[in-house]
């Protein structure tokens, strides 16, 4: 028992993790229908973020924080800006930003890999490296602070799309371009903050992640692959969905290591397995966005 | 007259070309791909001998020119690089990439005669899968490794241990290395586990190995943070039992991605602080580059030192001189423990001595000392 709770723990944060990717997939995905594999990318700048402000200026970890998710909005502010936009303007196909971003996830990962060292750079944990027990549950300070952020995250999405004006701007627009278009909404304003909200969102994922992985510059692809799983599981209609999303591939990732009797080698394909069911049985995710 | 004088011109111009001339080494590396953290500081090392080489006064009177191409580990890119180098003009091909991809690049030198050695390649099938009397590798093999630390072992008497890699390609070779290894020396391996790439926790493969109840656990993987994540979860949950790990650990990447976390583990290395060969290395690399080396750059200033001397002994630039002037090659280089020389004995093509690797402990967080030598 004490082991399935220990693993609990671990699977909560790394489930975490992969809903805040998931979130910043939906944020841009939702009011624009568009794919933006480059998260993962951007949750890798927000570990060099995290590198170059907490490691090597040694700022407080919340400045630093937030200047990193700060920073990413910008870059995703301005990947919109630059690399979408002027195919949206030029009436492309909806594949063509999509093909479009693939191609800034190769500009972004190799920029890093340029400018950074080949080696993982260290990221520090804000509350070291200690052991927290909270009753029957136990973990690092790291998993449980993990969890914190990312409920707050995921409460505050929740609370703009469903408590603020601009949040239900959004929702229209998810529903219906034009009609929200023609209701005097702004779409170009629309799809630039989603971006940046996605940008901040996959940096805070980075963020979180890079004290235990570090920061490193092939780390992107992997958190993008775990990220839209996510997805996929937890459906694309509703926030929460990202979050739930998460925490069952991650269950499902680490239960099958630790429980399942087959090498441990094979435990790997399992996110590939679920991608694959719930596409074929449950497209639409465990969550249905609401009537 | 003026006809005599004209040809005597073109006689002089001719020969002071061919003083100009530069001997051509190829370098395949691996700038952006998985390979990078190894292949880099490997070809800084490369680029740092080459320096030193040409400053006095080259070989054979002619500066040595790198022509220097990135494969990001792909063999398939690989291949066709090989190719544009020899039709550069290269004598010699270093490869410093992954190891499928130096053995794609094989294909091309085996039927371009063209001399071609890996460095600091791994893998034990590189010179078994083709008979390619034109290729060498002078990196330790993976098995002797292993040997080097089931040597180190068998001192500590372990009858049960754990076994934990990566899925990349390179850690789930030497994770069968050194299974085989474990189990030909009577070890029974009672939990066999795998981190993949891109993994945010080791925590259920820990718990799995400390369930077994391992009385030591080997570690076999390459990437190095999902090293750093088996080490976090060891360090989690409490276990005490000794980590025995590759060369992947002999890397100073760790000193600060796992500060605090490696104390006391052991690890194969390919690298000696104490040799004098590394002490002079290591000053003339400073005094250069303002840096302090280390194993990895040691590999690449060898490998190039090697092709310089062999070139130096054909006495041309001939392919076939060179290759057999490569094979009949004795170097004492930078790399391996003390009095440790490279050679090619009966026809081998792998050169690194299997007693020239050392076993050497984390002291807190710094590589320390050599605990063992060989595979005594």
């Amino acid at each position: 028992m004490q082991d399935f709770l220990e693993l609990a723990v671990s699977a909560a944060a790394s489930g975490c993790v992969y809903g805040l990717v998931a979130l910043a997939y939906l944020l841009v995905l939702r009011p624009t229908g568009i794919i933006n594999f480059a998260v993962g990318e951007w949750a890798m700048i927000g570990a060099f973020a995290g590198y170059v402000l907490l490691t090597r200026f040694e700022w407080p970890y919340p400045l630093g924080m937030a200047l990193a998710a700060a920073l990413l909005a910008l870059v995703g502010w301005l990947t919109e800006r630059l690399t979408v936009r002027p195919l949206v303007e030029r009436g492309a196909p909806v594949i063509a930003p999509i093909l479009a971003l693939l191609g800034m996830l190769v500009v972004f990962r190799e920029t890093i890999s340029l400018v950074f060292p080949p080696d993982p750079l260290p990221v520090p944990y804000p509350f070291g490296l200690g052991r927290l027990e909270l009753g029957p549950l136990a973990g690092s300070y790291q998993s449980f602070f993990i969890l914190a952020v990312t409920l707050a995250v995921f409460a505050a999405a929740w609370l703009f799309f469903e408590r603020t004006v601009a949040g239900r701007a959004f929702e229209a627009v998810s529903l219906n371009r034009r009609a929200a278009a023609l209701m005097g909404i702004n779409l170009s304003r629309v799809t630039a903050l989603s971006f940046a909200g996605g940008g901040a969102v996959a940096s805070i994922a980075g963020l979180l992640v890079a004290p235990n992985v570090s920061a490193h510059y092939l780390m992107g692809v992997p958190l993008a692959i775990q990220g839209f799983t996510a997805l996929v599981i937890g459906g694309v209609g509703r926030v929460e969905g990202a979050l739930l999303g998460g925490v069952v591939l991650a269950l499902a990732e680490q239960l099958t290591v630790r429980y399942a009797p087959i090498p441990s080698g094979y435990a790997q394909g399992v996110p590939l397995v679920l991608l694959m069911l719930f596409l074929m049985v449950r497209p639409g995710g465990l969550l249905k966005a609401r009537a | 007259m003026k006809r005599w004088l004209a040809v005597g011109l073109l006689a002089l111009c001719a020969t002071a070309a061919q003083a100009q001339e530069t001997i051509k080494i190829g370098v395949i590396t691996d700038r952006v791909g998985v390979s990078k953290p190894y292949s880099e500081p490997a070809t800084d090392g490369l680029i740092f001998g080459a320096d030193e080489i040409n400053r006095k006064g080259g070989v054979l009177g002619r500066k040595i020119e790198l022509l220097v191409e990135d494969d990001q580990s792909r063999p398939d890119i690989s291949a066709a690089l090989a190719r544009k180098l020899i039709d550069q003009g290269a004598v010699f091909i270093v490869s410093i990439s992954l190891t499928q991809a130096t053995q794609q690049q094989q294909t091309v030198t085996m039927e371009a005669k063209t001399p071609q050695m890996t460095p600091m390649n791994s893998g034990d099938t590189l010179t078994t899968q083709l008979p390619n009397p034109y290729f060498w590798q002078t990196g330790p093999l993976g098995s002797i490794q292993i040997a080097t630390l089931l040597a180190h072992a068998r001192s500590k008497n372990l009858k049960q241990v754990a076994l934990i890699t990566d899925n990349s390609d390179l850690g789930q070779l030497l994770g069968r290395f050194f299974k085989a290894g474990l189990e030909k020396s009577g070890i029974q391996v009672v939990a066999d586990e795998v981190v993949a790439r891109g993994a945010t926790t080791a925590m259920p493969q820990m718990q799995k190995i400390r369930a077994a109840r391992p009385q030591a656990m080997f570690m076999a993987g390459v990437l190095t943070a999902e090293n750093v994540l088996i080490f976090k979860a060891y360090r989690e949950l409490g276990l005490k039992f000794p980590i025995h790990s590759s060369y992947n650990l002999s890397v100073p990447v760790y000193m600060t991605v796992a500060k605090g976390l490696i104390d006391g583990v052991t690890f194969v290395d390919a690298y000696d602080p104490e040799k004098p060969e590394v002490k002079q290395f290591e000053a003339a690399y400073r005094k250069a580059t303002g840096k302090t080396p280390y194993n990895l750059n040691g590999y690449g200033y060898d490998g190039i030192m090697m092709v310089a001397e062999a070139i130096r002994r054909a006495g041309s630039t001939d392919k076939e001189k060179i290759r057999a002037a490569m094979q009949s090659l004795t170097y004492a280089g930078v790399m391996g423990a003390k009095g440790m020389k490279y050679h090619f004995p009966e026809g081998k093509r792998t050169g690194f001595d299997p007693n020239g690797m050392v076993v050497r402990v984390y002291e807190g967080d710094r590589q320390g000392r050599v605990v063992h030598v060989g595979q005594k």
